[in-house]
């Protein structure tokens, strides 16, 4: 089947559902599909928990968007563009605003006013939330205003690939999954919203089972760069047993950190900040401790314990409930009662698509969330940046591609890609093929933690790229075992490991060039920042025999100077 | 590490080769602590690569996973095994598709025709601020405005409650309970401006006086929201806002007033009351053979003894 728009948003988490509702606003005339791998309502943007940042000075009168600027310039190492995180901050308030006008539920101070609470890396307390199911209402307050503008979804859509001619978008070829249909969609715009891709770590991930990275996956291949892939954020505090999120909420409502001694070991590590210091470090500080023999022991392995005890039974039912549910749900135990087994966890993937303020070197494809890298995050993102991230970027993806798609033309898509795609899906079911999916993508998991995890070395990190170099090979010989074509779940699974695999090899080849400790990268081997060699983003690009090309850009100064990083 | 051997019975079904639905069963190893969710991928992965669900954050939150684990609507990230167990251990644990929505293939079940009704329904809030305005003022909300739909805004959409209600699975067109809900949620923010289209379209046939109050959306909602209470609450609304021209206002109008007038129920001309004459005239075969098997209500109700204090409640309730 063919489609045509004039603009096709692929992901519908919150940064593709604002595009796609600002799209409309901007331009009712303009036609715009999104096209999704899950229903809408399923994307990640619901596991975030926290919060969204924003000077509102509902709290603390005296915030300013200078303040959030350079709490997020400093938390990123000074890797993030200063020109991006001046746009992204300054336009806070008002998405915030907005949002709320729209009908996004938020807690409230006593005055009315949207409640704001503290949260890691940051001055001022400025993190606007719902509970801890932040993300949840925001992205379907979204999904119910798309619904009332008549947003066109296609849902359970597979992104196979990007189309573009060199230099101008032509649209996406995707897979109808209750079909198995493969279908264009020709666009002069293609917004990519796919979301992360640090589920390569699998089981050492708190990211959803299909945060696989497929949008930058599809960007690569089509020649797209890649920027700052070996930024990975480990989260402080995910669920000892299944890496599930506690959100940082918990530490910003006063939740202790303590090891097997029950001292509040932040203290030693960043004395200012505590347990709210930003999160590399605090991650960084608990794997030191376990390390050290100082964590717990258990059957699932060490672990920290995360204590809320001392906030009260109301405070946790109120402002933790969710927290509070998968503590119950899934390490048995209710934090009103007793601390919360936690160690750091695979969360976010700060590199991405490389973009100028979410525009790619393609005319005409934009990325935008955690897809992308504008810079905005750097080398470390500050909690209750990424909601921030989705919704001042996706607004701006939305408006510009209104604005842009009737100006230029369709040019359609090539039969030859088509039948490119369906040989490709063909390939699979061939009966002279043996690997299986489970085993790879457990190997991946496996060693993207060890070899690729918070604390790397350059033996480690070679280790790594061997070993992924080698994984791929043997994809080459993936066996399909599900050859039905409604709803072939094994084949996705098949689609979304090639995906992982072509980023975690861009992950460990760009980790391991980058011979400097900043933000969420640290190497043992050269345990300092660098800034006269390593202050520039990476580049990744994918050459012809499908081997990955480094390069490198500098970084846009602005307010704040190079600075030792301390809290 | 507590550890034992469970069966599971699973329902399959795959359209391009299945002419009805089957089950297979599996016998796997599980430790105490795994969750459904986490066995379907054991089986998938290691013994059945086609067996076809749907999962995603694995966290309670996203509502992809829902499934019937032994006839009940669960998310299957979040419902340990162990809680399964029955018949000593011995007995396998079903697991089945969603009732009341088309399944696709094996567990997956098509989740439009909810969609569909929340749109027909306008589940979304119009704002009271014109778009030109927008991102430059916040809406003053109390915490206790908040709180009134603090639960309801905790709906995933997993489906439990559609599955699980007793209506769905005589009347297909019902609303739901997740429509339901999502109406009560938006007619109860302060900040919207269209309650009145929105209830109209809830009151009109299929729509909120077809709950039967059975309460079977509360007693299996994955995020225990009350979704009763939000039922009761736009019924009342629609009284508010006079809208009582409908069968099921009728009825629950001639309820309330038997029950003040007499303190028992005029059953002989409830029908009238509620669907008028012409209305009534479906309801005598019916009534002909209720009276043939000595069914038929008494045509004269007696007030009953206490009237006066049932009388003294609605008093005190309508202050």
């Amino acid at each position: 089947m063919e489609h045509t728009f004039d603009i096709v948003i692929v992901g519908a988490g919150g940064g593709g559902l604002f595009a796609a509702l600002e799209a409309i606003r901007t331009d009712p005339k303009v036609s715009v599909a999104v096209v999704s791998k899950v229903y809408p309502t399923r994307s990640h943007t619901s596991a975030a928990q926290g919060g969204v940042n924003a000077a509102l000075g509902n709290k603390d009168r005296d915030d300013t968007v200078e303040l959030h600027v350079f709490d997020t310039v400093k938390g990123s190492d000074y890797l993030a563009d200063q020109d991006a995180v001046a746009y992204l901050c300054s336009q806070a308030p008002q998405v915030v605003r907005e949002l709320e006008n729209l009908g996004a539920p938020f807690s409230r101070f006593p005055d009315g006013s949207i409640a704001q609470r503290p949260f890691g890396g940051t001055v001022k307390d400025r993190c606007c939330y719902c509970a801890d199911k932040t993300g949840h209402t925001i992205l379907h307050t979204l999904f119910e205003q798309c619904l009332r503008r008549g947003v066109k979804f296609f849902n359970e859509y597979f992104l196979l690939s990007l189309e573009h001619d060199g230099g101008e978008c032509q649209g996406i070829i995707a897979m109808n999954m209750r079909t198995g249909a493969i279908e264009t969609f020709s666009a002069q715009i293609v917004i990519l919203a796919t979301g992360g891709h640090a589920k390569m770590y699998w089981n050492r991930s708190s990211n959803a089972a299909g945060n696989t990275g497929d949008g930058q996956a599809a960007a690569l291949r089509a020649g797209i760069s890649l920027k700052d892939m070996e930024f990975i954020q480990f989260h402080p505090t995910g669920l000892r047993k299944s890496g599930l999120l506690v959100t940082e909420g918990a530490r910003g409502e006063g939740g202790y950190l303590l090891n097997r001694h029950g001292e509040r070991f932040m203290a030693r590590y960043a004395p200012q900040k505590m347990e709210l210091g930003p999160r590399d470090v605090v991650a960084r500080s608990m794997e030191t401790e376990i390390i050290k023999g100082n964590g717990f022991d258990s059957d699932a392995g060490s672990y920290i314990e995360l204590d809320l005890r001392h906030l009260g039974a109301e405070a946790i039912k109120k402002k933790l409930p969710q927290i509070r549910e998968l503590s119950m749900h899934f390490e048995g135990i209710d934090p009103i009662e007793e601390p919360i087994p936690v160690r750091p966890t695979a969360h976010y993937s700060m590199g991405g698509i490389d973009t100028t303020m979410a525009k790619t070197a393609v005319r005409g494809i934009y990325a935008i969330g955690e897809c992308a890298c504008v810079s905005v995050h750097g080398a470390n993102r500050l909690g209750g940046n990424s909601l921030l991230d989705i919704l001042v970027f996706g607004k701006r993806a939305g408006q510009e591609a209104a604005c842009e798609a009737p100006q230029r033309k369709a040019l359609g898509i090539t039969p030859a890609a088509v039948r490119r795609a369906a040989d490709e899906i063909r390939s699979y079911a061939s009966h002279e093929r043996y690997e299986r999916y489970g085993i790879i993508r457990e190997e991946l998991g496996r060693t993207m933690g060890d070899n690729v995890g918070i604390y790397r070395t350059g033996e480690r990190l070679r280790q790594g790229v061997d070993a992924i170099r080698q994984l791929r090979r043997r994809f080459r010989h993936i066996r399909l075992y599900d050859t039905g074509t409604v709803y072939n779940t094994n084949l996705i699974q098949i689609l979304e490991l090639k995906n992982m695999l072509d980023l975690a090899l861009c992950v460990a080849v760009t980790a391991l060039e980058r011979q400097e400790s900043r933000g969420s990268h640290y190497r043992e081997d050269f345990p300092l920042r660098d800034d006269a060699i390593w202050h520039k983003h990476s580049l990744c690009t994918m050459g012809e025999d499908g081997d990955i090309q480094l390069g490198n850009r500098a970084i846009t100064m602005g307010m704040y100077p190079l600075e030792a990083r301390s809290y | 590490m507590e550890r034992r051997e469970v069966s599971f019975r699973i329902q399959r079904y795959n359209p391009q080769v299945d002419q009805t639905p089957f089950y297979d069963n599996f016998k796997i190893a599980v430790e105490k602590g795994i969750t459904i969710l986490r066995v379907l991928n054991h089986i998938k992965e290691q013994l059945e690569p086609r067996l076809t669900f749907r999962a995603f954050c694995q966290a309670g939150i996203c509502g992809s996973c829902a499934v019937r684990v032994n006839g009940i609507s669960k998310l299957a990230c979040t419902t340990q095994v162990w809680d399964e167990l029955t018949g000593g251990g011995d007995d396998p644990i079903l697991i089945e598709p969603l009732s009341n929505l088309p399944v696709i293939r094996d567990l997956l079940v098509d989740i439009d025709p909810v969609i569909e009704k929340l749109r027909q329904n306008q589940g979304w809030v119009v704002p009271s601020i014109p778009e030109e305005k927008m991102g430059f003022k916040e809406h003053a909300v109390s915490d206790d405005e908040f709180e009134v739909i603090n639960a309801a805004t905790d709906c995933i959409l997993c489906g439990s409650c559609y599955s699980e209600c007793s209506m769905m699975g005589v009347n297909p067109r019902y609303i739901s309970p997740p429509v339901l809900l999502k109406t009560f949620r938006m007619n109860n923010d302060t900040r919207d401006t269209d309650g009145d289209e929105r209830l109209r379209r809830v009151t009109a046939d299929h729509g909120l006086w077809d709950c039967t109050h059975c309460y079977r959306c509360v007693e299996h909602c994955t995020k225990n929201i009350p979704i009763m209470d939000g039922i009761h609450r736009l019924r009342e609304e629609a009284f508010e806002r006079g809208m009582t021209g409908s069968e099921g206002a009728r009825h629950a109008q001639a309820f309330f007033d038997d029950t003040r007038n007499t303190g028992r129920l005029r059953e002989v001309t409830l029908p009238l009351r509620t669907k008028g004459v012409t209305g009534s005239f479906g309801m005598l075969p019916l009534a002909l053979k209720m009276a043939l098997k000595g069914r038929t209500p008494p045509l004269f109700v007696h007030r009953i003894a206490g009237i006066e204090r049932i009388r003294e409640i609605y008093r005190k309730l309508e202050k």
